[in-house]
């Protein structure tokens, strides 16, 4: 039973892989807005980091974790949606009748997530690196970064996959999106926390979206060592047991 | 092929509530034979796909019950999946898959060996007539080859019993032939296969026994022509209407959630 188990989560992560380059442009939507956005402010807000109390890098270096990590929430959300047009379409029904541990057909769309974080991950670290950004913590410091980055997909991805399976509905899921903003603006991803404001400083610390920014900012700049390394971990880690725990609660009643 | 008296398909007083409270199937009891070619009809709204969708555990039956060769369908469900094909009237294919990748994957899935898997893909492929497409994306099939390459794909792991729901819904006459072409060879080779279809004309040359469902309740049930014979009819299209009768209201209702799987789950 168990061997079957992880032969069905292997072979289904495989099929959820190729979905994610075919076609190879659909990977592209999610990596323009980043890419816009992080060259935009790169070139305009650059004598943003001259304001007293910016640390003492770029501006470019400093929203750099930001481009990597939009890229990474506009394609996480993606998943809930595959999984409406698989139970529209009727594919979810032909698992669902298949002699396999049902588990895994959740686990598997999980790999598919991590693994695009990995791709568009590295897609947008080579973008950066030819644009100039200096990552402190080197290979070891990426690897770090993917981590987080691969923790917080998963996780982002079970919100769009709990909508999927409790309202079978694509524009409710699409509607997620609508928390992308608030959860990217509310941190410190403009600006360091010392310069803003204080309620808005305050609101940021509530959002684990800011740890996770900031533990990638911490590797990128500063290398190991940081604490926000550590929160960031956790922040990602706490929003990955408890997202991935009630989508399995949701897949388990989907099946009742 | 002598048939077998053996009962493959075994529901007694199989009943589905839907929260809410409609009744969608009430106290349905009826056995299939092993081998036999069985068709299910009734009116859009009838609870014909509900049942079938409960006979194979994709929608829980609020009471009665269901023996698939011998296996209670709640109790043992992967036993059962392991027995049976289903080809549903949503096709449900990956669309950025070929056709090959497909079977592949399923055979996978279905635990058999890799050379099994290769032997039944190209068996299978060969019966529904689609070798030639092997290697290209579901999405460039037309309607006919999606219908048959989901029928071949039912078929990967060599079941017993095939449940055909609707299989040639909006396909032209030619297609509709190929189909039931392939159908009535897996039925020769000793398959049962259970049908629901809208077709009376091909109901009535393909099945030997037939039940008629309306309202949540079979109304009638017996060959074709000892149904003819029972009713009074020139063909079972007149058996259909003299048992039937109008069921628009129904219909109406029902069409807002046609998908009991979806349905139950609401």
């Amino acid at each position: 039973m168990i061997n079957t188990f992880f032969s069905d989560w292997f072979y289904l992560s495989i099929r959820n892989i190729k979905l994610i380059w075919r076609p190879i442009m659909a990977l592209i939507p999610s990596l323009f807005m980043p890419i816009f956005f992080f060259v935009v402010n790169s070139l305009s807000l650059t004598a943003f980091s001259q304001v007293p109390g910016f640390p003492d890098v770029s501006y470019k270096d400093f929203i750099a974790p930001v481009a990597i990590f939009t890229a990474i929430f506009f394609s996480a959300g993606n998943a809930g949606i595959e999984l409406v047009q698989d139970i529209t379409g009727g594919y979810f029904k032909k698992l669902v009748i298949m002699p396999i541990n049902k588990l895994s057909i959740v686990l598997a769309k999980l790999v598919e997530v991590a693994f695009q974080a990995i791709m568009q991950g590295l897609i947008m670290l080579v973008l950066l690196l030819l644009w100039g950004v200096n990552f402190e913590s080197g290979v070891l410091g990426v690897i770090t970064i993917f981590g987080i980055l691969m923790l917080f997909a998963m996780a982002w991805s079970c919100i769009g996959m709990i909508i999927a399976l409790r309202a079978q509905n694509a524009r409710l899921v699409q509607s997620m999106f609508l928390l992308v903003f608030p959860l990217l603006s509310i941190t410190t991803s403009a600006a360091p926390r010392e310069l803003l404001p204080e309620t808005f400083a305050r609101a940021t610390d509530l959002n684990p979206v800011t740890y996770i920014i900031e533990a990638i900012r911490a590797l990128v700049l500063y290398g190991f060592g940081d604490p926000a390394i550590t929160q960031g971990f956790i922040a990602a880690g706490v929003m990955f047991v408890v997202l991935v725990s009630f989508t399995v609660l949701s897949f388990r009643k989907a099946l009742k | 092929m002598p048939k077998s008296t053996k009962s493959i398909i075994e529901v007694k007083n199989l009943t589905k509530v839907y929260p809410g409270g409609t009744k969608a199937v009430d106290s349905v009891s009826f056995q299939v034979r092993e081998g036999e070619f069985f068709g299910f009809l009734g009116p859009n709204g009838a609870g014909k796909s509900t049942t079938m969708n409960m006979l194979v555990n994709l929608v829980k039956k609020t009471s009665g019950s269901v023996k698939i060769d011998g296996f209670e369908v709640t109790e043992h469900a992967d036993e059962v999946y392991k027995r049976v094909g289903f080809a549903m009237q949503e096709v449900g294919l990956d669309e950025v898959a070929t056709a090959r990748e497909m079977m592949e994957l399923h055979g996978r899935l279905y635990h058999l060996q890799p050379a099994e898997i290769k032997e039944q893909i190209s068996k299978l492929l060969k019966l529904v007539e689609l070798e030639k497409v092997a290697d290209k994306f579901t999405s460039t099939y037309s309607g006919g080859m999606r219908r048959r390459f989901d029928l071949a794909l039912s078929l990967i792991h060599k079941p017993k019993i095939l449940f055909l729901d609707e299989p040639t819904q909006g396909l032209d006459p030619h297609a509709r032939q190929l189909i039931w072409g392939h159908i009535r060879e897996l039925n020769r080779q000793g398959m049962t296969i259970f049908l629901t279809t809208h077709f009376m004309e091909e109901a009535e040359q393909l099945c030997e026994r037939i039940a008629i469902m309306d309202k949540g309740k079979i109304v009638t049930i017996g060959t074709p022509d000892e149904l003819k014979k029972k009713h009074q009819s020139k063909n079972l299209e007149e058996v259909f209407l003299k048992t039937t009768g109008s069921n628009l209201a129904n219909e109406e209702v029902n069409e807002n959630a046609s998908d009991p799987y979806i349905r139950a789950r609401r």
